[in-house]
């Protein structure tokens, strides 16, 4: 205990260390759970300074889930009632660059079926799957991230793949 | 292993080779790689952490320096300024004005109404401004004439006897073993040991180590004092002296001369050598001036 009371997140470096350690994760986290239209980057710099501001009162222990409840709460702020939509980047992947048009057409459709089954899903349920999935993290890393258990990551992961098929097949 | 567990564990990279092979030949194989292969397209902005803490460090500094000192800080300042300059007019209006005079000085002190206080050599006046509407009192030590404003009344608190007047005008001189209210205009009231006496214009009371001296009446209509002059009639030698050492800043030394011997006369203030055969030569005494010292001695 005697040893925490010396670290002190008012310090720059210690800050700046949790920040390196964090912010990505919080951003994407924020990026898959209400999509690209609410700047999830303006929020992890609002989370962090608010983190800054109340750097004597958070010990380094709780400063990943002060800036996480933190960027959510204001988040949460704005959705309001707002669908999310995720931004379907341009940029594709090598393999598909010598398609024919007809592919490239049904490619087109499929992704925009993706996007609408994907914000079909629970903010809980499209967070975790898409940390999953598109930034290859592990269950555990992102029950550490989640403060949730392993198991309830698997649940949720696993139910927004099926809801996905489900969602895409009937669309 | 079921199909499910396979799904699964596929999700959480943790297949094994023999589990990746059942993998592959699940009839969904296909439709789970176009998906997976769909999603990446969904992958989140670019997020370069370095720029990025760049940007809420330089946030985080001006905000330190203006959010600290933003409204805090002066709020904290205008606050004290107001409670030390409100705490000051406080202390010094309600403080006793004091005025001192020093030998061979005199003042004339002016108080809050028209009244006035002259105030002879070595003496120690005070009164409160702030008090002076409710009461008008005023503490002496030593010699003072007041020219008293009408009004309520106006009491000269001193250590032997306070006087208490209405408007008038009267000379007060308390000195060591001497005690003595001259009036000169309107009527006093000398309160000696619980003992009020009333002095009309020209009456005076006196007290001499304890005893009060009868005098004839003054005829003069201010204290002799305000016209630089000091003048006695059947004094004490002794607080003749005294007097005499509070105008000219002089030690006296007596041979032979007795305290007590009733002294008529008087002398003048600025003038020493005068002075001094003012009062040795109507008695006969031979004077030795030496500096700050004099010997008298009867011949």
């Amino acid at each position: 205990m005697a040893k925490q009371l010396h670290d002190n997140i008012c310090e720059e470096h210690i800050f700046s260390s949790i920040f390196n350690k964090h912010s990505k994760d919080l951003h994407n986290f924020l990026y898959y759970k209400f999509g690209d239209l609410l700047n999830p980057k303006d929020k992890v710099q609002e989370a962090f300074v608010k983190l800054w501001q109340n750097c004597s009162k958070v010990s380094p222990e709780k400063a990943k889930s002060f800036v996480f409840s933190t960027a959510n709460n204001l988040m949460l702020n704005e959705v309001a009632h707002q669908k999310v939509v995720l931004k379907h980047q341009q940029t594709k992947p090598k393999s598909y660059t010598n398609e024919n048009p007809e592919f490239l057409m049904q490619e087109s459709e499929y992704n925009d079926k993706l996007q609408k089954a994907l914000s079909n899903l629970t903010e809980a349920q499209r967070s975790a799957f898409l940390m999953n999935r598109v930034e290859g993290k592990r269950f555990k890393e992102i029950a550490e991230i989640l403060d949730i258990s392993t198991k309830a990551v698997e649940k949720r992961i696993y139910g927004a793949l099926k809801k996905l098929r489900k969602d895409i097949k009937e669309l | 292993m079921n199909r499910e567990e396979l799904i699964s564990k596929w999700l959480d990279k943790n297949l094994n080779d023999q589990e990746l092979e059942a993998f592959k030949n699940l009839e969904d194989y296909n439709d789970l790689i176009t998906l997976n292969n769909n999603l990446q397209t969904f992958k989140a902005d670019k997020y370069n952490t370095s720029i990025e803490l760049e940007n809420v460090l330089s946030i985080v500094r001006s905000n330190k320096q203006q959010s600290t000192t933003h409204w805090f800080n002066p709020l904290i300042k205008v606050a004290a300024i107001l409670a030390i300059s409100f705490g000051l007019y406080f202390y010094t209006t309600t403080l006793n004005t004091t005025i001192d005079t020093s030998i061979a000085q005199k003042t004339i002190v002016e108080l809050p109404d028209t009244s006035s206080a002259s105030l002879n050599s070595k003496s120690y006046l005070a009164f409160n401004k702030k008090n002076w509407e409710n009461e008008r009192n005023v503490e002496l030590q030593g010699e003072a004439f007041f020219k008293v404003a009408k009004g309520s009344s106006f009491n000269v608190i001193t250590k032997i006897g306070t006087i208490t007047v209405y408007g008038t005008e009267f000379n007060v001189k308390q000195r060591e073993n001497y005690f003595e209210v001259i009036c000169y205009e309107g009527l006093v009231g000398v309160k000696y040991e619980s003992q009020e006496t009333k002095l009309k214009p020209g009456d005076s009371f006196l007290i001499i180590e304890g005893k009060q001296i009868a005098k004839e009446k003054e005829s003069m209509s201010t204290p002799s004092w305000i016209n630089n002059e000091s003048q006695f009639k059947s004094v004490p030698f002794g607080e003749v002296i005294a007097e005499f050492e509070r105008q000219y800043n002089v030690n006296f030394t007596l041979l032979n001369i007795d305290n007590n011997l009733l002294f008529t006369g008087g002398f003048p203030h600025g003038n020493i050598d005068v002075a001094l055969k003012n009062i040795t030569l109507p008695i006969g005494i031979k004077s030795n001036k030496e500096q700050n010292s004099i010997i008298l001695k009867r011949e």
